[in-house]
């Protein structure tokens, strides 16, 4: 679709690949390391609150950025359950750089606002573009076995009837 | 010339070889703090506090692309200006520098951090080396390094023991430092009899492993002598890049280091190191890197700087002691090394270094590097 | 106060989605040589080299090391800066202060990005918080996406507005010789037809990945007046980084929480007596990946009121011709070079400034202009530059 010159003759590359592989091993922290453990072992969300501004933090950190204070150790257990407050739906498909996984196709990603007060950027498990429009409550659909990712321990959010 | 740049506050981690317990922002956090305790300062948009920050962290050992957004939230970002430098820390301490005597801001955080537990040290290297001709060679700074070292020992007669000595001072010199990561009393018999890593480099030639922050306020000078009841200021600094192609260095020479320090030096009036700098704090992730660093910096002629190693007069108490924290070499992450540098020349300044403290401190050396072979060389003088 | 900083030089390579032809340092080599021509400069007088890349893209770790001699940063001093987005405009606003301050009289700023050797997508996803982020992330496409329906919602723009811009940053880069993508877009019905990448947005509506460099060079008041006749001064640099948006990672679509955006127009235009934009400036490059987000960026940065932007549009007032063009050089959505595109809106703004953008310099007469860098979770930097200070 570019209307760039093209030579008269074209050129022939040599291609050298080379692939190496680089891994990583990231700590969470504390305060994120915490959130994993209570999806790992309890299927729950936490996360803690700022002492100053008296927001949730998302994802539970250390400092609070907006208030520049460390936060503390007020946690709040948060529900599985919100409304989706934005979705969009891609129609290519994705790997995940880091883990591999190849990424549902087509798949809506949304903006879930939980009942107590984050916002989440999960998939829907509804893919019909036509009831996706209408899809307003929605609920974890938590991984029964393979837990140990953190927010990826929920496979998506599935429309709940209200 | 204008108002001078003073250091108000400096912090750094107790290095570590493996700090699995907190993220890079929880570790920044733990530095960044303290200078804020000690200076009482805020971050601010109207002149009475921090007006920006600059971060300084590699992407590729944090494995996150924008690596600064690991610690953004720790370091006062917020509706403020924040840059971050992707060399070794010291060029991050430049930077501020240059913003403060633009006259564009007047208080400035500047933080960095490194895991290197986390990365792939060896992997991380040789994604830098040039794709086509040296990366399949499996080339990495090590490698270089001991390219460097085998260059520099045979042009100039330089010898392991000399270098095995270098290590013997700083880790010995780590014992009498809190914050050093890895203190040791050993013999120039342990280091050359230690596992080759990359002939004529052995193990304790080369610095272990290290995770660790460090952070500093700048200040100009009017506000600097309210923040700190002695700030710490730069005289003098200078960079300068080396080509790259390790073929066409002579690798026992270092250019770009003497053009620094030449820099460096005249900004701050220093017409001979040797007697107006009382202390020097500088960058040797392999041994050889004290002695040939040393001679770039022009303490002494070249191949001279064993035999000055062995005078004593680099040792605690001598006229010049180097390294006094105990350097890279005790355990120091690669590009928090610069930043530590300066950090400890500032204790030593400001007579707060304990039992490391150098006698009579009222100038210092700090050095950097970044690279292979060091082909990006920073110098700082500092006084009190 | 220092030094005051004008740009003397300004240099681009011919952006295009792949230069197998070249290899990383020499692309760059081409915006440097092309810069010093501009300036009539040899490599030697320039005292200092900051480099802006996102190196994770290339995956080549150090590059302004592995190209020293190519950018003329032999034995002379410098550092690279990467912040993302908005790396190329930290670049320019590096050697702004190192001039100002003194230590340098001229300096060589360069941004670049050789997008051809990387998996682009996989490096933005990258920029994810390492370990809770994973599995979850989506690329900035989606982001965008989300960004665009926001708009719609809030604002009342239709999808003909945004292909309305696009129409006209397909009509800048036409007359643009380095831009990336020239589409020969002959109408709205045309960007209209096209197909949807993720909805709202079209495969039209969003920017390339591209491989080019930009390259400025810097000078000090007394060197920039015997360099050249017609230096464009940097009048001011305003960096804001936010933490990311609570509902999003570019929007918000709750409408509650502050942009830097605005935050960086206020700063700006308060520090230089700017109070009434659209007159007092006379053109704004900025950084819009999406011709949506140009929309709802008109707003943010003060140029209208919030929720009008679609009618600025709707007016022609952005338009090469109009009252106040936006983007005539075709903008981001024609090129982006991640690492050098904010470089690419300072040089493309100062050449409006100087009266050398050749067929896409706007019909208003530019003593004022103003560029704009996006980036991270929603950093912003703005630069000023005049013709005369």
């Amino acid at each position: 679709m570019t209307t760039e010159k093209t030579a008269e003759k074209k050129p022939e590359y040599l291609k050298v690949e080379i692939a190496r592989p680089r891994s990583y091993k990231w700590s969470s922290g504390k305060y994120l390391g915490k959130l994993y453990k209570e999806a790992l072992e309890k299927k729950k969300l936490v996360t803690n609150r700022c002492p100053k501004c008296k927001q949730l933090m998302w994802p539970p950190m250390a400092v609070c950025g907006r208030c520049n204070v460390a936060t503390g150790e007020d946690w709040v257990e948060m529900s599985d359950t919100g409304t989706v407050v934005q979705y969009t739906y891609l129609v290519f498909p994705l790997w995940d750089p880091h883990y591999g996984d190849r990424l549902a196709n087509p798949y809506p990603t949304a903006t879930i606002k939980l009942d107590n007060g984050v916002f989440l950027v999960h998939f829907l498990e509804e893919k019909d573009p036509e009831k996706l429009k209408k899809v307003k409550r929605v609920q974890a659909v938590w991984k029964e076995e393979g837990r140990g990712r953190g927010l990826a321990d929920i496979l998506c959010f599935r429309t709940i009837e209200e | 010339m204008t108002e001078r740049v003073g250091i108000v506050a400096v912090a750094q981690t107790k290095y570590s070889p493996n700090r699995a317990d907190a993220n890079e922002g929880e570790l920044v956090y733990e530095a960044v703090r303290q200078v804020l305790q000690e200076t009482g300062l805020k971050f601010a948009q109207d002149g009475s506090g921090i007006d920006a920050t600059v971060t300084c962290s590699q992407d590729f050992w944090d494995g996150r692309t924008i690596s600064s957004c690991n610690v953004m939230s720790y370091v006062g970002h917020h509706h403020s200006d924040e840059d971050k430098v992707a060399e070794d820390s010291l060029n991050a301490v430049y930077t501020a520098f240059a913003r403060i005597l633009s006259g564009h801001q007047d208080v400035i955080l500047v933080a960095t951090h490194c895991k290197e537990s986390q990365g792939d040290k060896r992997g991380i290297e040789n994604a830098a080396m040039d794709p086509i001709f040296l990366r399949v060679l499996g080339l990495d700074f090590l490698s270089a390094a001991a390219l460097q070292a085998r260059r520099y020992m045979y042009k100039y007669g330089i010898t392991p023991e000399q270098c095995a000595r270098v290590v013997v001072k700083n880790r010995g010199n780590a014992k009498r430092n809190p914050l050093a990561q890895e203190p040791m009393e050993i013999t120039v018999e342990d280091v050359l009899g230690s596992q080759v890593l990359a002939s004529p480099i052995r193990q304790l030639d080369s610095k272990p492993t290290s995770d660790g922050a460090c952070a500093m306020i700048l200040a100009r000078e009017g506000k600097a002598k309210k923040l700190a009841r002695k700030p710490i200021w730069i005289l003098g600094a200078s960079n300068c890049y080396e080509t790259n192609y390790l073929g066409d260095r002579d690798l026992a020479e270092c250019d770009a280091l003497v053009t620094a320090a030449k820099k460096a030096y005249k900004m701050a009036g220093i017409k001979d190191v040797m007697n107006q700098v009382n202390v020097a704090e500088i960058s040797e992730e392999y041994s050889y890197q004290e002695l040939l660093w040393m001679e770039g910096l022009g303490f002494c002629q070249r191949g001279e700087a064993g035999r000055l190693l062995d005078s004593g007069v680099t040792q605690m108490g001598g006229q010049l002691p180097v390294n006094p924290s105990g350097g890279m070499l005790a355990g120091n992450p690669t590009v928090v090394a610069g930043m530590a540098r300066a950090a400890e020349a500032v204790l030593q300044l400001r007579g707060e270094a304990g039992e490391h403290q150098a006698e009579g401190a009222k100038k210092a050396l700090v050095h950097g590097f970044t690279g292979a072979c060091g082909q990006l060389q920073g110098v700082m003088i500092l006084g009190n | 106060m220092g030094n005051r900083v004008a740009i003397v030089g300004i240099g681009q390579t011919y952006h295009k989605s792949a230069r197998k032809d070249v290899n990383q340092q020499e692309m760059v080599g081409e915006a440097v040589r092309a810069a010093l021509a501009d300036a009539q400069m040899k490599a030697k007088d320039v005292e200092a080299v900051f480099t802006s890349n996102m190196e994770t893209f290339e995956g080549l770790f150090l590059p302004d090391h592995l190209m020293a001699d190519e950018i003329a940063a032999y034995m002379k001093p410098g550092l690279k800066v990467a912040t993302g987005g908005t790396s190329g405009a930290s670049v320019v606003e590096e050697g702004f202060h190192f001039v100002a301050s003194g230590l340098f009289d001229t300096a060589l700023v360069i941004g670049f990005e050789k997008q051809d050797t990387g998996d682009t997508t996989a490096a933005i996803t990258a920029a994810v918080t390492p370990v809770w982020g994973k599995g979850v992330a989506t690329g900035a496409i989606g982001e965008f996406a989300k960004q665009a329906l926001t708009y719609m919602e809030r604002s009342g723009a239709k999808e003909e507005h945004a292909a309305m811009v696009r129409l006209k940053a397909d009509k800048g880069a036409c007359r643009n010789p380095y831009a990336h993508l020239k589409l020969g877009l002959k109408s709205i019905k045309e960007v209209l037809d096209s197909g949807y990448l993720v909805w709202p947005l079209r495969l039209l509506d969003f920017c390339p990945q591209s491989c080019g460099a930009c390259a400025l060079i810097l000078a000090s008041e007394s060197r920039a007046k015997k360099i050249t006749k017609k230096p464009v001064w940097i009048a001011d640099v305003v960096t804001v980084h936010q933490e990311p948006f609570r509902a999003g990672s570019f929007g918000d679509p709750t409408g509650t929480e502050e942009y830097s955006q605005d935050i960086a127009a206020e700063r700006l235009y308060k520090r230089n007596g700017i109070t009434n934009p659209m007159k007092d400036i006379c053109m704004a490059e900025i950084y819009e990946p999406s011709n949506w987000e140009e929309m709802s960026h008109y707003e943010h940065y003060h140029f209208c009121e919030k929720g009008e932007g679609w009618k600025l549009v709707e007016k022609g007032i952005t338009e090469m011709e109009g009252a106040f063009p936006v983007n005539p050089s075709g903008g981001v959505i024609a090129t982006n070079p991640i690492g050098g595109t904010p470089t690419i809106r300072v040089a493309e703004a100062a050449l409006q400034v100087r009266g050398d953008a050749g067929e896409h310099q706007v019909t208003r007469d530019v003593h004022t202009a103003v560029a704009t860098a996006l980036g991270g979770p929603n950093w912003t930097v703005m630069t000023l530059l005049r013709r005369s200070l």
